[in-house]
């Protein structure tokens, strides 16, 4: 009663803009409005896995992470290698971890290293070089093809895949490249001179040891894994796409947002700038065409029973489709729904039954006055990056059969993503479920009116819709809600 | 008596502002400490050096014998260091309970110390499932008190627990503070001094960031011309 009481306006709100659906789907049959409900929700269960993230990082850290869509992104593309081409991650990921490596070395370094300003761009030089050179001729062309020609012939393994000792080179190259570059960054805060050397060692041992033992593993690896039946090795390209994501996420916080937690701004530039980064790197090494990813077997199944409504039936077949109100909804998208509701089930139990989720939520008011409490609210922080990032990379490989892989993703993503935050209101879960739901079910809508056209009654003939009403129906009913409450749905005022 | 907080001359700055020239104070064990100043005089920010949330650039800040200048609050805070902010910092969305349990450093911090906290505060025990935005100012700044209260602390820094609230309340207070003394050291910053000087067994005083004068509290109440020229009452 008292939340009901607490959240009497935005809920106002929400149904407000709840009769405005209802009024434009009156004119529509039962089949076609239940068919956009879905698609819309599943929309939205992709936008909420995105916009989770960002509402959660903001909401803590004061952070506009606007590199979340190329979280996603990178959850998706790693998703999809794994599954479709686990080589290029077995023969990538080792010299990536040993720039790690490298880099992880600095709160050693920064004890026994000053360098003068004039060598440190010197050294930053002396690093980048040292990178180029350890990576000339790296056949990243040729490891990728590996992936897109699954179906057709493959390359050969000699051709695709350097010997281990080239490799090792390589890997010892970007080793001493991080470190170079770690040691011209050196700082000697109290906080890295405070770390103790043991554990500094171990997380370079640790990297270390990793990529060696990844990069030996390599051959039986990718058999082990393009071994496993197809719909679990999708379940395990779930994990690797939401670790990816978070990996990435942990490390931008570490390593880029954290040194500039004085400095708004810069995040906001940084962020920003890193979105474009993101995006050429992944021209680069994927191309800039896109793939799909097959949908898996438990939900692509087409035999003489599907699609059927006899839901028995649909299950133990494995239906491509199932009947819903007469009509086939592919059920890839049930999954897609289920997937977003678990998390924003997950979420809820983890902000509201968990001490990590009560920290959060003080954090939310006031980070400092936890810390002051004896909390290592950094340590929180990292973490929510990581899991918000987490979030944002499982969407991506979950949408990555649905949408397919393509550089453009991330930048789509991040505005419908914005556009829920700024609806529901900016550090609010509860608004990203509903501006999530909002924006999903407008774009269905609007790719609905795309299709079948625009009737009025006065009109006797239809008269169809450009793809921009989709697009732009997002945008009004954001703005319709920041000027009724502008600080979004669930917006606290500031 | 030993001193279990000394603070030898620090400077602390808050951007390019010079804020603490040069404060100095020592806390003995078991006392109520005052740090009075006028507005702006750098009283919060002193707090807020020593539990490193503003750390100083220069100077040492002993705790129990350790220098901890540098370390990061929640290191400070672990030490055994509770911080009652200013403007009733409670957290308003989390519960009473939540607000008490999330000061525990330990599982059973708040099992052991219950009684002692509800014995001083027997409002929040009424109020335990409540969100603590929906108590009076009164009782949120119990339950500020009584958060730092929840791990076992050797020191409390309060920072001006009477700040808007009614005479009635504030009396309620002093009685608390009193008890409380009993249990944990205090260093109590705060604006009224006809409270400070009831309570507080010695004193400080800082004026523009610099230590000008510290004594016991009784002699400091009748040294009239000093209370008017550093405090600006009487």
């Amino acid at each position: 009663m008292t939340w009901l009481n607490k959240n009497r306006n935005p809920l106002i709100t929400a149904l407000i803009i709840l009769i405005a659906l209802v009024l434009a789907f009156s004119g529509k049959s039962p089949q076609t409005t239940s068919s956009i409900i879905l698609s819309g929700v599943t929309l939205a269960a992709l936008y909420f896995l995105v916009a989770s993230g960002v509402s959660l990082i903001f909401g803590l850290m004061d952070v506009l992470n606007f590199a979340h869509g190329s979280l996603f992104m990178f959850g998706a593309y790693a998703g999809w290698t794994f599954y479709t081409n686990p080589r290029l991650l077995f023969n990538t990921a080792p010299i990536l971890l040993a720039v790690l490596a490298g880099l992880a070395l600095s709160p050693i370094l920064a004890r026994f290293v000053a360098l003068p300003r004039w060598a440190r761009w010197l050294a930053v030089l002396f690093g980048i070089a040292m990178a180029i050179f350890a990576l000339r001729d790296f056949p990243i062309d040729k490891l990728v093809a590996m992936g897109m020609s699954m179906t057709g012939k493959i390359i050969p393994t000699a051709e695709a895949q350097e010997p281990i000792a080239t490799m090792l080179l390589r890997i010892g190259g970007m080793f001493i490249a991080g470190a170079v570059a770690s040691a011209a960054t050196a700082t000697r805060s109290a906080e890295r001179l405070e770390a103790p050397m043991s554990r500094t060692l171990g997380i370079v041992g640790g990297l270390v040891a990793l990529a060696l033992i990844t990069l030996f593993v390599r051959d039986l690896g990718e058999q082990a894994i393009l071994g496993t039946e197809s719909n679990w090795r999708f379940l395990l390209a779930l994990g690797v796409g939401a670790g990816t994501g978070a990996a990435l996420g942990a490390l931008m916080e570490w390593g880029l947002i954290r040194p500039l937690y004085a400095r708004p701004i810069y995040q906001i530039l940084l962020t920003l700038g890193l979105t474009f980064v993101f995006d050429q790197v992944v021209r680069f090494v994927w191309g800039p065409a896109g793939a799909f990813m097959e949908i898996p077997q438990w939900f692509n199944t087409s035999s003489q029973d599907c699609p059927s409504d006899n839901l028995l039936l649909w299950f133990s077949q494995h239906c491509d489709s199932i009947f819903v109100m007469g009509r086939p909804f592919p059920s890839y998208r049930l999954f897609i729904i289920l997937v977003g509701a678990i998390m924003v089930l997950g979420i809820a139990l983890l902000l509201q039954r968990t001490r990590f989720g009560m920290i959060i939520r003080a954090g939310v008011q006031d980070s400092e006055m936890v810390e002051a409490l004896g909390i290592n609210v950094r340590r929180v922080f990292t973490l929510v990056f990581a899991i918000g990032a987490g979030l944002a990379g499982l969407g991506g490989v979950v949408a990555a059969p649905f949408l397919g892989v393509y550089p453009g993703m991330a930048m789509e993503f991040l505005l419908q993503a914005f556009i829920v935050v700024v609806i529901g209101g900016l550090g609010s879960i509860p608004g990203a479920v509903v501006g999530a739901l909002l924006v999903g079910l407008a774009r269905a809508y609007g790719d609905h009116i795309v299709l079948a056209g625009i009737q009025l009654p006065w009109m006797t003939d239809a008269i169809s819709g450009s793809p921009a009403i989709a697009r732009a129906s997002t945008v009004l009913i954001m703005a319709i809600v920041l000027f009724l409450k502008p600080t979004g749905i669930f917006g606290k005022k500031e | 008596m030993s001193n279990i907080l000394e603070l030898h001359s620090i400077h602390t700055f808050i951007g390019q502002f010079h804020i603490l020239e040069g404060v100095s104070l020592s806390v003995a064990e078991g006392s109520i400490t005052a740090l009075l100043g006028r507005n702006g005089a750098g009283k919060t920010t002193t707090l807020k050096s020593i539990i490193g949330l503003r750390p100083p650039r220069e100077g040492a800040v002993r705790f129990g014998g350790a220098d901890i200048r540098g370390r990061r609050p929640y290191d400070i805070a672990a030490l055994g260091i509770g911080y009652v902010p200013e403007n009733r910092a409670v957290f308003r969305a989390l519960t009473v309970e939540e607000n008490l349990r999330i000061a525990e450093r330990k599982k059973d911090d708040l099992a052991k110390r219950g009684d002692l906290i509800f014995g001083l505060f027997p409002d929040l025990k009424k109020f335990i499932k409540l969100s603590a935005g929906q108590l009076s100012g009164g009782q949120q700044q119990m339950l500020a008190i009584a958060r730092s209260l929840v791990p076992e602390n050797r020191l409390l820094l309060i920072d001006e627990p009477s700040e808007g609230l009614a005479p009635i309340l504030i009396e309620q207070l002093m009685e608390s503070i009193r008890s409380l003394s009993a249990h944990t050291t205090i260093l109590l910053v705060e604006q009224n001094f006809r409270m400070a000087s009831q309570l507080a067994d010695y004193y400080y005083l800082i004026d523009d960031g610099k230590s000008v004068q510290n004594g016991a509290m009784k002699d400091l109440v009748n040294d009239r011309a000093t209370v008017q020229r550093y405090l600006g009452a009487s």
